[in-house]
C-alpha cells in the first residue's frame, strides 16, 4: 500500500516534471539555465565515480571547474564491478556518488533498470543518438571503437588483419607463430570482455565459432584489463590482441610506435561509457550540470581531442569520433545499443552457460 | 597476638592451580624483630612475602600489618600491593634502569605526592644513611652489585614503612662480600630499629642475621624458634638435618629409655642419643649428629667406635677427617692433621638425635 | 598494566574490532544476496561454489602452492639459520639485513618485478636469450608461483630457525665433526633435527602463508588462468556479471576454515616448542663451525639466492619505470624515460597515494603500536581468563585474508552510523590495517614486555604506585626501544601492505599498495612501475632507520 502510494507519488512527481521541462522548452538555455547552475552551485559539490583513468577524465573536470568554480568535484576511479558493488552498498547505507560512469555497459543498465538512476532531459541529451539514450536515464558519452591491436615490429604489415575473417585465417596459418602470443580479454574477470564477445557472438553469429576454434589453437592469454594486454603486446611478449578498445590504443600508440591499431573492415563494435544520475544524489543540481557538459559539444570535443576517448555526438568533427569514424568505416560500425538487451547475460544460468561454452572451445577446459 | 605484633600471618594457603604452596601458614613478627623464612626451594618461603607483599593471590587466611587487615579471604579484604604500605628488596634489586639513583629512591615519595623540597632531603637523608649520597645522579648499571642492593633498600626505607621484606638479600653478592654485608645489613636492621622478614635458603644467613627463624618444608611450617634453638634442639629430622651439616646414619631402634635411646646402626656402630622418634624397638630410625661435635677419642669407652681414619682435608681454619664406618662416611673437624689408620671415634650422646 | 575497567574497556574495544568485521563475512555467507539488501537466509553461496569446478581447481592450486612453498622455503630456510647462526661464513654480520629484505617487498611488487625480468621477453630473459639462445623457464606456470612463493619466503624459515639455533649449545656439532661429519652432513644430521620443533611451527607458517597468498597468483597466474583460492575470490566479483558477496564471503569462510584451525596449531605448536628450548636451559658458548673451503658454496648459494629473489625482480622494476616501451627488439636506451613519474607526481591521486602511505606508515604505524601497546598491558602479567581470551582474539584476524578483512571493514564503516563518516578517510584504512597485522604486532609489543623483568613492576608496585602508574612510569619507559623498533616494523608491514585496502580505495584513502593493484587491473602498467619503486624506496627508507638505530628485524 505504502510502496504504491510512492510510487504513484514517483510517477507523478516525474509527469510533473517532464511536464514542466516541455513547458518551458527552450533548446540549450533551459536546463544549463541559470536555474541549474544556481542550484548546482548551492550544492557546492559533486561525486562522480567512474572507471575512466583520472589523468582523463581530469581533462573534462578541470573544464568543469573553470566553467563552475563554486562546484568542487570528487572523482573516485575504480574498476567497474568495484563500482557497482560500492554503488549499490552505499546507496543500501545512505547515498553514494551523484553521478556514475562506466564502460561496463550492462552493469550501468543493470542499475538503471533495479531504479538506482533519476531521469534528465536538456537540449544536450536531446542530441544524443536514439541508441544511446535509454529513457533519459542512461546516456552514452563516449565513441569506442573495438579492434585489434598488434605490434608493429613483429607482425610485418602484409599480414596485419583486416577483418575478423582475416584474423581467424592468419592465426589458423600460422598457429606455431601465435602459438601463446595472442591475447584477449578473460571474459570471466572482465565484465567488458564478457560483453564483447556476446556481442560478437549476436553480431557475427556466423563466424563466432571459427573464431573461439582459432582463438583456441593458438592458445590465447587470457587477461583481466587492456593495460596488461597492451604491455605485453608492446613487449613483444604476444603479438596481436583481440578486441581491444582501441581509444586506449591510440593513447598508447601515441607514445609508442610499435603498437599498432586495426578497426575490423567487416564490423567494428562500438562501447560508448555509460553516465547516469543517481536516484538518492546528494547533488542532484550539480550532477545534471555535469552531465549537461559531458554531453556538450565542448565536453564532447575534450574528450575527443585530450582525453583520448572518441565523441559520441554526431555534431563533433574530428578523427576520434563518432562522425569521424563513419567516414572511414561507414555500415560496418555496430555500436552496443543502451537497453536491456544488455541484461540478457546477467542472467545468471545465461551467462555461466556461455562461459562453459567459452572455455571449452578456447581454453579447451 | 600482642601489641608488640607488627605483623601476623594466620593459616594462609595459596595454590598455582592445583598445586599447593602454602598449606596454612600463620606466623608473626614483633616490632624491632627481624625474623627469617628459611627453607629449601620450593619450599613457599618466598610465596610467602611475596603474598604478603600482595604479589601473589592467597585464598584461605589472612595477614594483618600494624593492626590492620590488608588481606582477609573470610572478609573479601584484599588491599592491593600498592596500598600496603611495605617495603620489599628484591634478590635481583630490581632497580630501574631508566631512572637514576635519585629518582629510584625519590619515586615512593613522589607517588605519595610529598613536596619538592622534601623529597630532596629525605631521599638524600636515605642515601646518606646507606653511603651512597655521593652516587645520587649515577644510574644503576653504573653501580657495583653492593651498591645497587644499598640503593634497593634505600628506595625500600624512605616512606618508613612499618615492616620492610628482604627476598634473598646476599644472594647476588659474591661469596667473600657476603659475610661483609650480612654483617653490615644486620647492623642497620638494629640501628634503624626495622621490623624485618627476610627469606632466604642459606641456614648460616638466617642464623647471623634473625632474632627467629620460621623452617618451612612443602608449603607447611616446620618449626620455629631462636637460631639457636633451631640449631640445637632441631624437633624432626628435616629441621636438624637443614640447620647445620651432619653425620646421617640409618639403623633400627635397639633400646629405649625415657629420653634416650640406643640405635644400632646399619654400618655396625651402635650408639646412644637423644629420642625424637615415637618408634618402637626393631623399629627402624635415622642417627644425626653435627659434624663439628665428633671428636677423636683416646680410646674405648661410652658412645666410642674404632673406624678406619681415610684421610684428612686441610680446610684452611680447621682440618675435617673423613671415617669409613661400614659403609658409611663420617665426618668430624679438628685442629690437626691426622695420618691415617684406626682411631677411635666418640659420638657424645647428648650431641646425637635419633628420628 | 591497566586498572580494571580501562583493561575491561580494552579488550571489549578489541574484541569488538576483530569479531564484528569477521562475523559479518561469516553471516553474509550464509546469505543469498548482499546482506545490506533483502536476502533470506540460505546455503546456495555455499552450493554454488562447491558446484563450482573453478573453486575445487583453485583449492588444488592452493594446496599445491602451499606445500610446494613449505617443500622449497623449509629446507633452503633451515640451511640457510644453519649457515648465519652456526658457521664461519664470511661476511655474516654483512648478510644478515639483505635476506630479510624479502619480507618488507610487497608481493604485488615482487610479482610485477619477476614478469617484466623474467617474462617470456623480460630484460633477463632477452639477454638470456641472447647468449643461450631459449630460455627454459616459464614465469607464468604454476610451477613458477610455487618457486618463487618458495623463495619469497626463505627469511621466515630463517626468522624462526635461526632463533632456536642460537639457543643451542656448540658442543653437540662439536662431536659431530669430530666423528667424521662434513658441515653439511652436521646440519642435516644434528643441528637441524634438533631444532625441528621450531621448524614444525614454521612449517604450519608457511603453510598457512601459502593459504592466503594473493599477490604473486594474481599477477603471475593471471595470463595463463592459474588461480588459487583469494584470486578466485577476487574474480569471482566478475564472474556472474553482477558482484557476488554472498559467493565472495562464502569462499573467504572456506579459506577461514582451513586457517583458523591452522592459528590455532601454530600457537600449539609455539608453546611445545618453547618448552622444547627451555628445557635445555642456557647453553654453553657458541663456537661458529669451520666451514673450509664449503665457505665460498654457502656463500654462492646465498648470493644466488639473494640475486633471484631480491635483485632480479628490483631491477626488473627499475628498469621498467624509467622504460616507456620494452620488449624483443628494442634498444632500452632509445627509450629511456622519466614519463611515468612525472605522470605520477602531475595526478593528484597518486600524490595522494603516497603521502597516505606515508601517513599510514608514520603516524598509523606509531597509533597501531599505541593500540597495540594498550592491548599489551591489559594483559600484562595477569594471567586469567580476560587474557586468555584476548590471546585468542588476536590470533583470530591472522586467519581472514586481507582482501576480505578490508571488505568487512568497508561494510562496518558503511553501516556503523558513527563510524560512516570516517569511511573515506584514511581511518578506515588505519583501522583495517591494524586489524589485519593484530597478530604480527602484538608479538612485537609482547616480546619487548616479556623484556622487562617482573620484579621491575612488582618494585612500583610495592612502593606505592598503582598498576596504571607502573605502567606509565616503569613498564613503558622501559620498553622505549622495543616500541621504537616495533613502530618501524609495523612502518614497513604497513607500506608493504596491499591487499587490505583494495575495497577501501577512495579519494582520501589512497595508499600505494591497494592503488598498484587497483591500477594493474586497469592496465595502467607505466605507473604501475613509478608507484613500485617509490613504494620500495619507502620500505627502505623504514629499513635503512630501523638499521640505523639498530632495530632487530628479527627476535
Amino acid at each position: 500500500m505504502n510502496i504504491e502510494r510512492r510510487r504513484f507519488q514517483r510517477g507523478l512527481l516525474a509527469g510533473l516534471a517532464l511536464a514542466a521541462l516541455h513547458s518551458t522548452f527552450t533548446p540549450a538555455h533551459a536546463q544549463t539555465g541559470s536555474d541549474l547552475v544556481a542550484a548546482a552551485q548551492k550544492e557546492g559539490k559533486l561525486v562522480i565515480y567512474g572507471v575512466t583513468d583520472n589523468e582523463q577524465a581530469n581533462h573534462l573536470i578541470r573544464e568543469f571547474r573553470t566553467m563552475y568554480p563554486a562546484i568542487s568535484v570528487e572523482y573516485s576511479n575504480m574498476s567497474t564491478t568495484e563500482l557497482y558493488n560500492r554503488f549499490i552498498s552505499e546507496t543500501a547505507a545512505g547515498s553514494s556518488a551523484d553521478v556514475t560512469w562506466s564502460s561496463s555497459m550492462d552493469l550501468q543498465i543493470k542499475l538503471v533498470n533495479d531504479g538506482y538512476a533519476q531521469p534528465h532531459k536538456s537540449a544536450e541529451t536531446a542530441k544524443l543518438p536514439e541508441w544511446a539514450n535509454w529513457k533519459n536515464e542512461a546516456f552514452g558519452t563516449t565513441y569506442e571503437p573495438i579492434g585489434f591491436v598488434y605490434n608493429k615490429r613483429l607482425i610485418p604489415a602484409n599480414d596485419v588483419p583486416q577483418t575478423h575473417a582475416d584474423f581467424i585465417k592468419l592465426l589458423n596459418t600460422q598457429t606455431e607463430k601465435f602459438k601463446g602470443k595472442v591475447n584477449t580479454y578473460d571474459p570471466e574477470k572482465s565484465g567488458v570482455g564478457f560483453m564483447l564477445v556476446t556481442q560478437d557472438k549476436q553480431v557475427n553469429a556466423a563466424g563466432f565459432t571459427d573464431l573461439q576454434k582459432a582463438l583456441g589453437a593458438v592458445q590465447v592469454k587470457v587477461q583481466a584489463s587492456t593495460g596488461t594486454m597492451m604491455e605485453r603486446i608492446a613487449s613483444g611478449e604476444n603479438l596481436i590482441g583481440y578486441n581491444l578498445n582501441a581509444a586506449y590504443a591510440l593513447t598508447r600508440a601515441q607514445k609508442d610506435p610499435s603498437i599498432g591499431i586495426v578497426l575490423p573492415k567487416d564490423y567494428t563494435l562500438v562501447l560508448s561509457r555509460v553516465m547516469f544520475i543517481a536516484k538518492k544524489a546528494k547533488n542532484p543540481n550539480a550532477a545534471k550540470l555535469w552531465l549537461d557538459f559531458v554531453l556538450s559539444k565542448k565536453g564532447q570535443e575534450i574528450i575527443a581531442s585530450k582525453a583520448d576517448l572518441y565523441a559520441i555526438r554526431p555534431d563533433v568533427e574530428g578523427d576520434t569520433t563518432a562522425s569521424g569514424l563513419k567516414k572511414q568505416l561507414g555500415d560496418a560500425l555496430r555500436p552496443v545499443a543502451i537497453n536491456t538487451g544488455l541484461l540478457t547475460y546477467l542472467d545468471q544460468a545465461k551467462r555461466l552457460d556461455f562461459l562453459k561454452q567459452w572455455n571449452s572451445t578456447v581454453k579447451g577446459k | 597476638m600482642t601489641d608488640k605484633t607488627i605483623l601476623a600471618v594466620d593459616n594462609l594457603a595459596l595454590a598455582y592451580g592445583d598445586n599447593p604452596i602454602l598449606k596454612g601458614v600463620s606466623m608473626h613478627l614483633n616490632r624491632g624483630e627481624v625474623v627469617s623464612l628459611l627453607g629449601p626451594s620450593g619450599s613457599g618461603k618466598t610465596t610467602l612475602l611475596r603474598a604478603v607483599a600482595g604479589l601473589e593471590q592467597p585464598h584461605a587466611g589472612s595477614v594483618i600489618i600494624a593492626g590492620r587487615a590488608i588481606y582477609d579471604a573470610a572478609a573479601n579484604i584484599d588491599i592491593p600491593a600498592e596500598k600496603r604500605d611495605l617495603g620489599l628488596v628484591f634478590q635481583s634489586y630490581a632497580l630501574w634502569p631508566h631512572k637514576t639513583v635519585f629518582d629510584n629512591v625519590a619515586y615512593p615519595l613522589v607517588l605519595r605526592k610529598v613536596a619538592k623540597n622534601e623529597i630532596v632531603q629525605r631521599v638524600h637523608a636515605a642515601l646518606k644513611n646507606l653511603g651512597l649520597d655521593h652516587l645520587a645522579e649515577r644510574y644503576p648499571h653504573q653501580l657495583s652489585g653492593g651498591q645497587q642492593q644499598r640503593v634497593s633498600i634505600a628506595r625500600a626505607l624512605v616512606y618508613n614503612p612499618p615492616v620492610i621484606l628482604l627476598d634473598e638479600p646476599l644472594s647476588n653478592l659474591d661469596a667473600k662480600m657476603r659475610e661483609e654485608a650480612r654483617a653490615w645489613l644486620r647492623n642497620l636492621i638494629v640501628e634503624l630499629q626495622l621490623s624485618a622478614l627476610v627469606v632466604t635458603h642459606d641456614q648460616s644467613e638466617a642464623m647471623a642475621m634473625s632474632d627467629r627463624i620460621l623452617l618451612l618444608n612443602g608449603g607447611v611450617i616446620e618449626q620455629q624458634g631462636t637460631p639457636t634453638e633451631m640449631y640445637a634442639q632441631p624437633q624432626t629430622f628435616f629441621v636438624a638435618d637443614f640447620m647445620g651439616s651432619n653425620n646421617i646414619m640409618k639403623g633400627r631402634i635397639g633400646d629405649i629409655k625415657g629420653g634416650e635411646a640406643r640405635i644400632d646402626l646399619d654400618n655396625g656402630l651402635s650408639v646412644w642419643g637423644l629420642r625424637r622418634t615415637n618408634a618402637a624397638i626393631g623399629h627402624e630410625a635415622t642417627a644425626v649428629i653435627r659434624v663439628e661435635q665428633l671428636h677423636l677419642a683416646d680410646g674405648p669407652g661410652h658412645n666410642r667406635a674404632e673406624v678406619d681414619l681415610a684421610t684428612s682435608m686441610f680446610l684452611g681454619d680447621r682440618y675435617e677427617y673423613v671415617f669409613h664406618a661400614g659403609g658409611d662416611l663420617l665426618r668430624a673437624w679438628g685442629k690437626r692433621h691426622e695420618a691415617a689408620g684406626k682411631r677411635w671415634l666418640e659420638l657424645p650422646p647428648d650431641a646425637l638425635w635419633i628420628f | 598494566m591497566l586498572q580494571t575497567l580501562p583493561r575491561r574497556a580494552v579488550v571489549a574495544l578489541l574484541a569488538l574490532s576483530v569479531f564484528f568485521p569477521i562475523g559479518l563475512v561469516l553471516y553474509q555467507s550464509i546469505l543469498s544476496g548482499p546482506f545490506f539488501m533483502p536476502a533470506s537466509l540460505s546455503l546456495e553461496s555455499y552450493a554454488f561454489i562447491f558446484d563450482d569446478p573453478d573453486f575445487w581447481l583453485a583449492g588444488k592450486n592452493t594446496l599445491a602452492v602451499a606445500f610446494g612453498m613449505g617443500a622449497i622455503a623449509i629446507p633452503l630456510g633451515a640451511v640457510l639459520a644453519f649457515i648465519m647462526v652456526r658457521t664461519d661464513l664470511p661476511g655474516r654480520r654483512w648478510l644478515e639485513t639483505p635476506i630479510m629484505i624479502p619480507v618488507f617487498v610487497s608481493p604485488v611488487v615482487l610479482g610485477f618485478g619477476y614478469v617484466v625480468a623474467l617474462g617470456p621477453v623480460g630484460f633477463f630473459s632477452v639477454w638470456f636469450q641472447e647468449i643461450f639462445g631459449s630460455v627454459p623457464w616459464n614465469i607464468y606456470s604454476l610451477t613458477s608461483i610455487i618457486i618463487i612463493a618458495g623463495l619469497t619466503h626463505v627469511p621466515h624459515v630463517y626468522l624462526y630457525s635461526s632463533s632456536a639455533l642460537r639457543n643451542l649449545g656448540s658442543d653437540v656439532e662439536e662431536a659431530a665433526r669430530l666423528s667424521g661429519a662434513s658441515p653439511f652432513r652436521v646440519a642435516r644430521d644434528v643441528s637441524i633435527p634438533m631444532v625441528s620443533p621450531a621448524l614444525l611451527y614454521v612449517g604450519v607458517l608457511v603453510f598457512f602463508l601459502g593459504f592466503e597468498i594473493f599477490g604473486l597468483p594474481l599477477i603471475l597466474g593471471d595470463p595463463e588462468g592459474h588461480l588459487v583460492l583469494t584470486t578466485y575470490l577476487y574474480k569471482l566479483t566478475n564472474k556472474l556479471g553482477t558482484p557476488s558477496y554472498h559467493l565472495m564471503a562464502a569462499v573467504a569462510t572456506c579459506i577461514i576454515a582451513v586457517t583458523f584451525p591452522l592459528v590455532l596449531l601454530q600457537r600449539v605448536l609455539l608453546k611445545s616448542a618453547q618448552r622444547f628450548v627451555a628445557m635445555k636451559g642456557k647453553s654453553a658458548r657458541q663456537r661458529p663451525l669451520m666451514l673450509g673451503p664449503w665457505k665460498w658454496l654457502a656463500l654462492a648459494l646465498i648470493l644466488a639466492w639473494l640475486f633471484v629473489t631480491v635483485i632480479v625482480p628490483v631491477a626488473g622494476i627499475a628498469l621498467r619505470s624509467v622504460v616507456s616501451s620494452w620488449g624483443q627488439g628494442i634498444h632500452l636506451l632509445d627509450v629511456l624515460t622519466l614519463d611515468h613519474f612525472r605522470a605520477v607526481f602531475e595526478e593528484d591521486t597518486m600524490i595522494r597515494s603516497i603521502i597516505n602511505s606515508i601517513l599510514i606508515g608514520t603516524l598509523g604505524g606509531a597509533l597501531a603500536v599505541g593500540g597495540y601497546l594498550a592491548i599489551g598491558l591489559a594483559t600484562h602479567r595477569q594471567n586469567d581468563g580476560i587474557t586468555r581470551f584476548v590471546d585468542y582474539v588476536i590470533l583470530t584476524p591472522r586467519a581472514v585474508p586481507g582482501l576480505m578483512a578490508g571488505l568487512a571493514v568497508f561494510w562496518v564503516f558503511l553501516f556503523v552510523p558513527f563510524l560512516s563518516p570516517a569511511r573515506s578517510t584514511l581511518f578506515s584504512v588505519w583501522f583495517a590495517y591494524t586489524i589485519v597485522w593484530l597478530a604480527y604486532g602484538m608479538r612485537l609489543i609482547q616480546s619487548a614486555l616479556m623484556q622487562v623483568g617482573p620484579e621491575l613492576e612488582e618494585a612500583g608496585r610495592l612502593v606505592g604506585a598503582s598498576r596504571a602508574r607502573v605502567s606509565r612510569d616503569i613498564t613503558v619507559p622501559l620498553i622505549r626501544n622495543g616500541l621504537l623498533g616495533a613502530w618501524l616494523l609495523v612502518f614497513m608491514i604497513f607500506e608493504r601492505e596491499y591487499s587490505t585496502g583494495v575495497y577501501l580505495l577512495s579519494p582520501g584513502t589512497e595508499v600505494i599498495g591497494a592503488q598498484i593493484v587497483s591500477l594493474w587491473a586497469s592496465g595502467a602498467v607505466d605507473v604501475v612501475a613509478a608507484l613500485s619503486l617509490i613504494n620500495m624506496a619507502l620500505v627502505g627508507i623504514g629499513l635503512a632507520i630501523a638499521l640505523r638505530f639498530g632495530v632487530k628485524l628479527h627476535d
